[in-house]
């Protein structure tokens, strides 16, 4: 194995500066109100795609992951039985203001696939619950003892046929955020 | 590819209509992303932020390389070092071999282009799909990619449905994007489903904490990844971050930069394999610790892989992504190839405008690069006999002040007197697809003597 020449590359070629570390995460956010994050969360999920909704309005009935037995029946689902899911509601852990991007882990999922393997994703989240940029929500996230974590800020896209803008490359063709 | 850029470029440009759609289309991407960024007032802030944190990586690297090996140990990843692309790639077939697996997905990755892992998987009667819907296009096609973030970006939509009608049986002569990027999603949800491996590439690896952070729009890593029991991440080695909240900064940065999105679709942070999966992660190096030595070159080795400087290169945009010949076109890829060996005259092939630079999120000073490597080239005589001549008699001719006057006189009635098949000889490589400017009646200096307001005064 390689490791210790490279490193003994790494430590030979490396600039030999004195430099600090970069500053601290220093960036201070802006002070935008609960109000107004919640607006501009709204803008920019809808500008990634993604949908505002109600539950009531949901024309299909999705499986609700937010209950305890539907999580422990599809915790070990086979990947046939997920194959097949239209619908599915997930409780979205925050939302971030300025790219409309939701943070879910493992433990407000069933299984890691299911954002992704389903044909409509829909993600409840408390209006309270945005922060405003990047920046604030890598300090809330606490990745330490979780296995997988992921921002969904709206459909699966892909541009990738004459830069035409399609829904539903791989993914989820729908997202919809109640909030 | 044995041609020169300009060769190859001369063949993109035959077809005018495709390359003024090229270049418009990614002079429009240019464009969104000019949006993005000025909608984030400390956008400035967040490049000098990143460029100061990705100095502290080089600085450190090797502290940090280990530091993330132990976290990403603990996190119950097995961890590999390769210190070229064919170690690489016996690492990968070896995992392959030990999972004895058929069915292999893979996600965007510029690395295992670079290493060409496909091939040599390919030579040993291993079988990859690629997922992102561009790569699965250019691989069906047997082609590279053009671009490092839209690879099929060459094509046009009839070529596209017509390779769909020949792998996927869709309709002949139906080529809208919604039809055919349903048929792919068709046909790759089967791939996904079947798959016992997948392999993703890594857009940062945090030292912090051990994770992997990949970034999608399609969500075919994520597809990949959660459906095969076993995953597999790869990245070079400079693709570390020190803390989790460095993520901040460079996610705020990437897709704004790249496709003037706000963020990608999904942005995923692997930590640990699923319940009763395998999750690897294979650092490769590949010549990037020899960069480290070069302070000329080593700004380099900070590329995020956005693809900002393509879309706003002139040269770039007229000339497609192939006509470069190395795995990432463009200039962050001209100053990134292996020049002294393979591609002498990347470096060449670029208008020294600086937009490249302008646009970096991580502020490489890339078209300053391009011209330390002119010289370099230049003096290891790795460019052509014409070219070095030329040069040669310009530095003669410009350093005394008599030869000088002299040649400039004898150009201004070379240029007006001379027939047109003389000035436009072979020799004159600028003169291709150029006209020379009508020549002044008198040199500059000439015309400020007469001219000069002080002395005027004073005389």
């Amino acid at each position: 194995m390689s490791k210790k020449t490279i490193l003994q590359a790494i430590r030979r070629n490396k600039p030999q500066s004195t430099m600090q570390s970069a500053q601290e995460d220093n960036y201070r956010s802006p002070s935008w109100s609960q109000e107004e994050c919640k607006s501009l969360f709204i803008k920019n999920l809808q500008l990634q795609g993604g949908e505002i909704g109600t539950l009531a309005e949901l024309q299909t009935q999705p499986v609700d992951f937010t209950r305890e037995d539907l999580r422990a029946e599809y915790a070990n689902a086979p990947l046939e039985k997920l194959n097949r899911l239209e619908s599915v509601l997930i409780e979205g852990n925050f939302g971030v203001a300025e790219n409309g991007a939701i943070w879910l882990e493992d433990k407000d999922l069933p299984q890691r696939i299911i954002p992704f393997i389903t044909q409509q994703l829909i993600i409840r989240l408390h209006p309270s619950a945005i922060v405003a940029t990047m920046h604030d929500a890598y300090r809330k996230i606490n990745l330490t003892g979780t296995g997988y974590g992921v921002f969904i800020s709206g459909p699966s896209k892909t541009a990738d046929i004459e830069q035409c803008l399609v829904y539903g490359a791989h993914g989820a063709v729908k997202l919809t955020v109640i909030l | 590819m044995n041609s020169t850029h300009a060769e190859n470029a001369a063949q993109f440009l035959a077809d005018e209509p495709r390359a003024n759609w090229h270049d418009e289309t990614l002079w429009i991407v240019r464009q969104k992303r000019d949006k993005a960024a000025a909608n984030i007032p400390e956008w400035e802030r967040l490049r000098q932020q990143a460029s100061a944190i990705k100095d502290e990586v080089l600085a450190n690297l090797d502290v940090y390389l280990e530091q993330f090996e132990a976290a990403a140990i603990k996190n119950g990843a097995t961890v590999f070092w390769a210190a070229d692309a064919a170690e690489f790639n016996q690492i990968m077939l070896n995992i392959i071999r030990r999972h004895k697996a058929k069915n292999i997905v893979k996600s965007k990755s510029m690395l295992t282009e670079e290493c060409g892992l496909n091939r040599f998987l390919q030579s040993q009667g291993v079988e990859v799909v690629d997922t992102d819907l561009g790569e699965r296009i250019i691989q069906f096609r047997h082609e590279a990619p053009s671009h490092i973030v839209l690879p099929a970006i060459h094509l046009k939509r009839q070529e596209i449905g017509e390779t769909f009608h020949e792998k996927l049986g869709t309709e002949a002569g139906n080529s809208d994007p919604t039809y055919l990027t349903r048929a792919a999603r068709k046909h790759l949800r089967e791939k996904f489903l079947a798959a016992e491996i997948a392999i993703t590439g890594v857009n940062f690896a945090v030292a912090e904490t051990g994770s992997v952070v990949v970034c999608t729009n399609e969500g075919n890593a994520d597809m990949g990844v959660q459906s095969a029991p076993v995953q597999i991440h790869c990245m070079g080695l400079e693709k570390i971050l020190p803390r989790q909240t460095d993520l901040g900064v460079f996610t705020r940065l990437l897709a704004r930069n790249a496709t003037g999105q706000a963020v990608t679709s999904y942005t995923s942070h692997y930590m640990q394999p699923k319940p009763e999966g395998a999750m690897y992660i294979v650092i490769v190096d590949n010549g990037r610790s020899a960069r480290l030595a070069n302070p000329k070159y080593i700004q380099s080795l900070k590329c995020i892989r956005c693809g900002g400087c393509m879309n706003t290169c002139p040269v770039y945009r007229r000339s497609g992504g192939h006509s470069y010949g190395y795995v990432i076109p463009g200039p962050i890829g001209s100053i990134l190839a292996p020049h002294t060996h393979h591609y002498p005259d990347l470096p060449f092939a670029s208008s020294l405008c600086g937009s490249c630079s302008n646009v970096c999120p991580v502020k490489i000073e890339i078209h300053e690069q391009l011209y330390h490597w002119r010289q370099d080239l230049m003096q290891h005589r790795q460019t052509s006999w014409l070219k070095r001549m030329a040069m040669k008699a310009t530095g003669i001719a410009l350093s005394g002040n008599r030869r000088y006057n002299t040649l400039g006189a004898v150009a201004r009635w070379a240029v007006a007197h001379l027939p047109r098949k003389l000035l436009y000889l072979p020799v004159n490589t600028w003169g291709v697809g150029r006209e020379l400017p009508q020549a002044p009646q008198q040199s500059f200096k000439a015309w400020y003597k007469t001219n000069n307001p002080s002395k005027k005064q004073t005389s």
